[in-house]
């Protein structure tokens, strides 16, 4: 009973009945939006987000953040457009030099984190910044990629055994981020850095490699969810992946990974991001305007950060009342 | 600069550029004292936003002015006590926190006026005064609230308040101060300073854009970073956030002068900010030794 119990209040089942109620209000709701196309169409809308929510978990987890993956995207989008239709690259080769780069860029947050000790929030503000306009800069603002060969194209607009193409590779790197994070010795030093780098340094973990890896990874992942973006809408734009990074975090702080670091799981994550793709989906089928799902968006994610805090600061206030003499 | 472009150093554009710029110079103020008491607020291009429609809106419903620019203050320190009040009061990180607001204010900002500008009656522009002396008016408030609020933070206790809590949140609680209390107030006061910034930028044109502020953010953090004001708190000064804002506000109109293309702007201004906190980074690892 007691095993029942706290199964069901774990906050991933918790989640998983917020998003099968989102589910049954936009079926009620929504026009054409239970059946297998639609939710097709919400897994090929969310697998970029996704991709960037799961490179972000071991971050998070770890108690940094890493704000610059969705210009990252961008810029990623506009090198693999460049490598393809000026430099004349297959799509092939292009894209992996673009994860190539992906994994440059986070090596550059990395290195400044790490090296320097400097916050990652503020380095990964300044390389949000710094992609962006590079990206903007190498397109003059203006510039976009089309008419990529169909090969390509499948990758976001076809179908595979009955599947949207890019599932299958969103699966793989779900169960490969899974596999990192809960079954390796890796996953638990993430854990033991975020709860505290310098007891996990005086443990003898390499911290500094520990931290470098997952923004090295972050940028590889950053990378394939620009080819995979591209391939879905056919063209490469200096704006692609604005405010990503957002969606990204949302994503996984509402699946219950602490933003202070040390708590979290992928499992939590994926449950964040299929709440988000469905609101922002369903929202979309019930005919209100983009801007509404934005906002409630970051409207879940106050709600998502302060769920946790909130019952905690109220014992310490009651306990604080009682302490005093009446 | 000076070398490469003479023409820069002419009176009237440097003028215009200044008072253009005024408004960023008011929010980078209110920045530089939540970065001191160790947070940071990317809402603030969101507040200027919704203050200046807001603003805009009022002053077409034939407000007098001298009631506009209070109700914009009040409504910027509204705004900033919303952020105050997550950060302080339920003890989230300011990041995150800042980055939902923001996106949720910009996106309700849109949702409910569709992107639409707002048309400005007659007399609010410049406040009714000629181009120059408005502009004058601008720099001269700028200023003013720049050296006073640099003289408060060193002698005002409250100033001193501020460093204490960045520094240390816990000694300084120790020591007797509320530093969750101090951190609500920079919040909330940095919120009236995006409101009376709003006000600036809106007399400045005839109709108040609404996608105005859009990174905003990121120039004054980069002024606050730039000016050597330590992002983990506890250091720094308004005078060198000035000195830091006067570099980075020269990037644009140095940029047209050199023949770059406008389209660097962003990625220099990235540039700017990694280059002064990898400078910090060096500093602090020297003084370790």
């Amino acid at each position: 009973m007691s095993k029942l119990k706290t199964l069901l209040f774990r906050h991933e089942t918790l989640l998983f009945f917020v998003v099968v109620a989102e589910w049954i209000y936009f079926d009620t709701v929504g026009r054409n939006f239970g059946t297998l196309d639609s939710i097709f169409d919400v897994v090929r809308h969310s697998v970029e987000i996704g991709l960037l929510a799961l490179a972000m978990t071991p971050i998070i987890l770890t108690g940094g953040i890493d704000l610059s993956l969705g210009s990252l995207l961008g810029l990623c989008a506009i090198l693999f457009g460049k490598l393809w239709r000026d430099a004349g690259l297959t799509p092939l080769m292009a894209g992996c030099c673009t994860l190539g780069i992906g994994a440059l860029a986070g090596g550059l947050n990395a290195s400044l984190i790490t090296w320097l000790r400097l916050p990652p929030l503020i380095v990964t503000l300044g390389t949000y910044s710094l992609f962006r306009g590079l990206a903007e800069a190498i397109t003059h603002g203006v510039d976009t990629f089309t008419n990529f060969p169909a090969s390509f194209l499948f990758l976001g607009q076809e179908r595979w055994m009955g599947l949207p193409t890019q599932a299958p590779v969103f699966i793989l790197v779900a169960i490969g981020i899974w596999l990192l994070v809960h079954r390796t010795i890796h996953g638990r030093s993430f854990r033991a850095i975020g709860f505290s780098p310098e007891g996990a340094r005086y443990a003898g973990l390499p911290v500094e490699r520990r931290i470098a890896f997952i923004y090295v990874l972050a940028g590889v992942i950053a990378a394939l969810a620009a080819i995979i973006y591209t391939a879905r809408l056919g063209q490469a734009k200096a704006d692609a992946g604005t405010g990503y990074e957002l969606y990204a975090i949302t994503a996984v702080v509402l699946g219950g990974t602490s933003i202070f670091g040390g708590i979290g799981s992928v499992t939590g994550t994926l449950l964040g991001i299929a709440a988000i793709a469905v609101l922002n989906d369903g929202l979309i089928h019930a005919r209100q305007p983009r801007e509404v799902a934005g906002m409630l968006t970051g409207l879940l994610l106050i709600l998502a950060l302060s769920a946790p805090v909130v019952p905690q600061l109220w014992s310490h206030l009651r306990a604080r009342r009682e302490r005093k003499p009446a | 600069m000076a070398v490469a472009a003479p023409a820069f150093f002419q009176p009237q554009p440097l003028l215009s550029l200044l008072a253009r710029e005024a408004p960023t110079l008011v929010v980078a103020c209110g920045m530089t004292l939540v970065i001191i008491g160790r947070e940071i607020d990317i809402s603030v291009g969101s507040q200027f936003a919704v203050c200046g429609v807001c603003a805009g809106l009022l002053a077409a419903d034939k407000w007098p002015l001298a009631l506009v620019l209070p109700a914009s203050v009040a409504l910027g320190a509204a705004l900033g006590a919303i952020n105050g009040m997550l950060v302080a009061g339920l003890r989230l990180p300011s990041i995150v926190v800042t980055l939902a607001t923001m996106v949720t204010w910009r996106e309700g900002l849109r949702w409910l006026r569709q992107g639409e500008f707002v048309n400005l009656p007659d007399g609010v522009q410049w406040f009714g005064l000629s181009q120059r002396t408005g502009q004058w008016v601008l720099i001269a408030a700028a200023l003013t609230l720049l050296v006073a609020l640099g003289l408060a933070l060193r002698n005002i206790s409250f100033g001193r308040f501020i460093y204490a809590t960045g520094s240390d949140a816990e000694a300084a609680r120790l020591a007797g101060l509320r530093p969750q209390r101090v951190k609500f107030l920079t919040f909330l006061f940095m919120g009236a300073l995006v409101g009376l910034a709003a006000m600036m930028n809106i007399v400045q044109s005839p109709q108040v854009d609404p996608k105005s502020g859009t990174g905003l953010e990121l120039k004054t953090i980069a002024a606050v970073v730039v000016g050597g004001v330590a992002i983990s708190g506890g250091r720094g000064n308004l005078w060198g956030v000035f000195a830091g804002f006067l570099l980075l506000i020269c990037i644009s109109p140095a940029l047209t002068f050199l023949h770059i293309e406008a389209y660097w702007e962003k990625a220099i201004q990235g540039a700017i900010i990694l280059l002064a906190v990898v400078a910090d980074g060096l500093r602090a690892r020297k003084e370790q030794r």
